[in-house]
């Protein structure tokens, strides 16, 4: 049985698809959106801004806001009413997304996020995630 | 508008004061016999330049105009066995230690003195225009209209200013790469090559500037004013000395390794200049504080007790691995540049080397 499912979300469409399957799949299951900001950039604009700011987790969350506004639509969109968890969490996603996993039963992830420079900067994160996580991950595609 | 003929402007300037020192390093001291730019390798070593950057901005990877164009020129070189490696050297060791220099400054910046300044900068936008014309005299003269401060028009000349200082340090640095290779092959005389370059520059900046513009713009705006205004400074001194001595230096690399110092160095900071100063939170390396110690006992991590872990901390944001990996990729595009021209002179026999 799982409960605990962590949807790892960056904006883009595949982790949208992401979220709807992670609805239709376990819809009895506590679903976490998690999204990772302050990520690496060519010229770590995201991150440094991030870490100037006044109130830290404050900055974090406003950056936030807009990915979790869209979750909560998808949400309702699929008619469920599951509860929506969300969580911020700093730095590279994919140590944010490993380290966060361990509390979840199962991670629901896009195959892909961005552009071919975040790919460059960042790698494939659900590749890194599928490899290194302490739990089960499913991989939407 | 207005804005960009106004760096047009400083570009300009930039070019023509402190250019010539970096077209001479591009043009005449990096090869040992300038009889390698004849025109059609000059057009070559132009044609991986752009052929590099165009790839770099294609995929959204900042590039240094700089070591592209000492890259191509060097495989030119390389490829004509005219390679002065004393000069090449000399600029290597610039390129490394300069974004170090940079990482520093800003590093100490934004330890200790980020939030000094950015209450002195603090600049509130106001709703409305800044600027109102008044024309009840003979002349309309400009007056600051009735929602906008001085401390806000002020705030509006400095950036104005520090885009001009970044114009000219651009001015310095840029046209010099652009032209070296031609002037280099005496295709063209110094004055003249430079006032080519800069119209060339002017029309790219209007016409096609705003895809280029997009990585570094981006990056920039998710930066508060006031580190963007120290990221500026910092990196236009640091590159219009470079240009001065005559090594072609890297405004990207420099920029980047500014924007990670300064927040950095905000993210670690331990405690304030004053609290320091005070001997508060004494650190752990005076004597007592050693003797106190139990051995075998654990240390908390410099800077880590006053946090507790759920709380997301600054410094998860600057990954040592991930900065470096970053770092190294703004070397692939010169590295194409290079390897592409030095393959090409080497093997292509067309170019009579």
């Amino acid at each position: 049985m799982v409960d605990d499912v962590l949807v790892p979300m960056d904006g883009s469409e595949m982790s949208e698809q992401a979220l709807e399957y992670a609805l239709e799949v376990f819809p009895d299951a506590d679903i976490t959106v998690l999204h990772v900001v302050g990520e690496p950039s060519p010229m770590w604009g995201a991150a440094t801004g991030l870490a100037l700011a006044d109130d830290l987790e404050e900055a974090a969350d406003e950056r936030a806001t807009e990915v979790f506004e869209r979750a909560r639509e998808i949400v309702d969109d699929a008619g469920t009413d599951v509860g929506l968890d969300t969580a911020v969490e700093l730095g590279h996603p994919v140590r944010a997304i490993v380290t966060t996993a361990g509390e979840y039963d199962t991670v629901v992830i896009g195959s892909h996020g961005g552009t071919i420079a975040d790919r460059i900067f960042v790698g494939n994160v659900a590749e890194k995630v599928f490899r290194r996580s302490p739990v089960p991950v499913v991989v939407v595609r | 508008m207005a804005l960009i003929s106004k760096a047009c402007n400083r570009v300009f300037v930039g070019a023509w004061t402190i250019g010539p020192q970096v077209i001479d390093t591009l043009g005449d001291d990096l090869v040992t016999d300038t009889g390698v730019f004849t025109l059609a390798s000059s057009v070559g070593v132009l044609f991986f330049v752009g052929l590099a950057l165009f790839f770099g901005n294609y995929f959204g990877v900042p590039a240094s105009t700089s070591m592209t164009a000492v890259g191509s020129i060097a495989g030119l070189a390389l490829a004509a066995d005219a390679l002065d490696w004393g000069v090449m050297g000399e600029i290597a060791i610039w390129w490394i230690v300069s974004p170090f220099i940079g990482f520093w400054v800003s590093l100490i910046i934004g330890r200790y003195f980020y939030a000094t300044l950015n209450r002195r900068i603090a600049i509130e936008r106001s709703e409305g225009a800044l600027f109102a014309v008044d024309r009840s005299g003979i002349a309309p003269i400009p007056t600051l209209s009735e929602t906008a401060s001085i401390r806000e028009a002020g705030g509006i000349v400095l950036v104005i200013a520090i885009g001009c200082l970044m114009a000219y340090s651009s001015g310095t640095s840029n046209i010099a790469n652009a032209v070296a290779p031609l002037v280099g092959s005496g295709e063209l005389e110094m004055g003249p090559a430079i006032i080519i370059g800069c119209f060339a520059v002017g029309i790219g900046t209007f016409t096609i500037a705003r895809r280029t513009l997009d990585t570094m713009g981006s990056e920039l705006t998710e930066l508060p004013l006031t580190a963007a205004i120290i990221t500026a400074m910092v990196s236009s001194v640091l590159v219009i000395f470079l240009s001065a001595i005559g090594i072609p230096a890297s405004f990207v690399i420099i920029a980047t390794m500014c924007i990670i110092g300064l927040g950095w160095g905000r993210a670690t900071r331990p405690m304030t200049v004053g609290e320091a100063v005070r001997g508060e939170e004494s650190a752990p390396v005076s004597v007592g504080a050693l003797s106190t110690d139990e051995e075998g006992e654990e240390l908390p991590p410099i800077g880590e007790e006053e946090e507790p872990e759920q709380i997301p901390k600054a410094s998860d944001l600057f990954d040592p691995a991930t900065t470096a990996r970053v770092v190294l990729m703004q070397n692939v595009v010169p590295a194409i540049a290079t390897i592409g021209a030095y393959v090409t002179f080497r093997f292509v026999p067309i170019f009579g080397l």
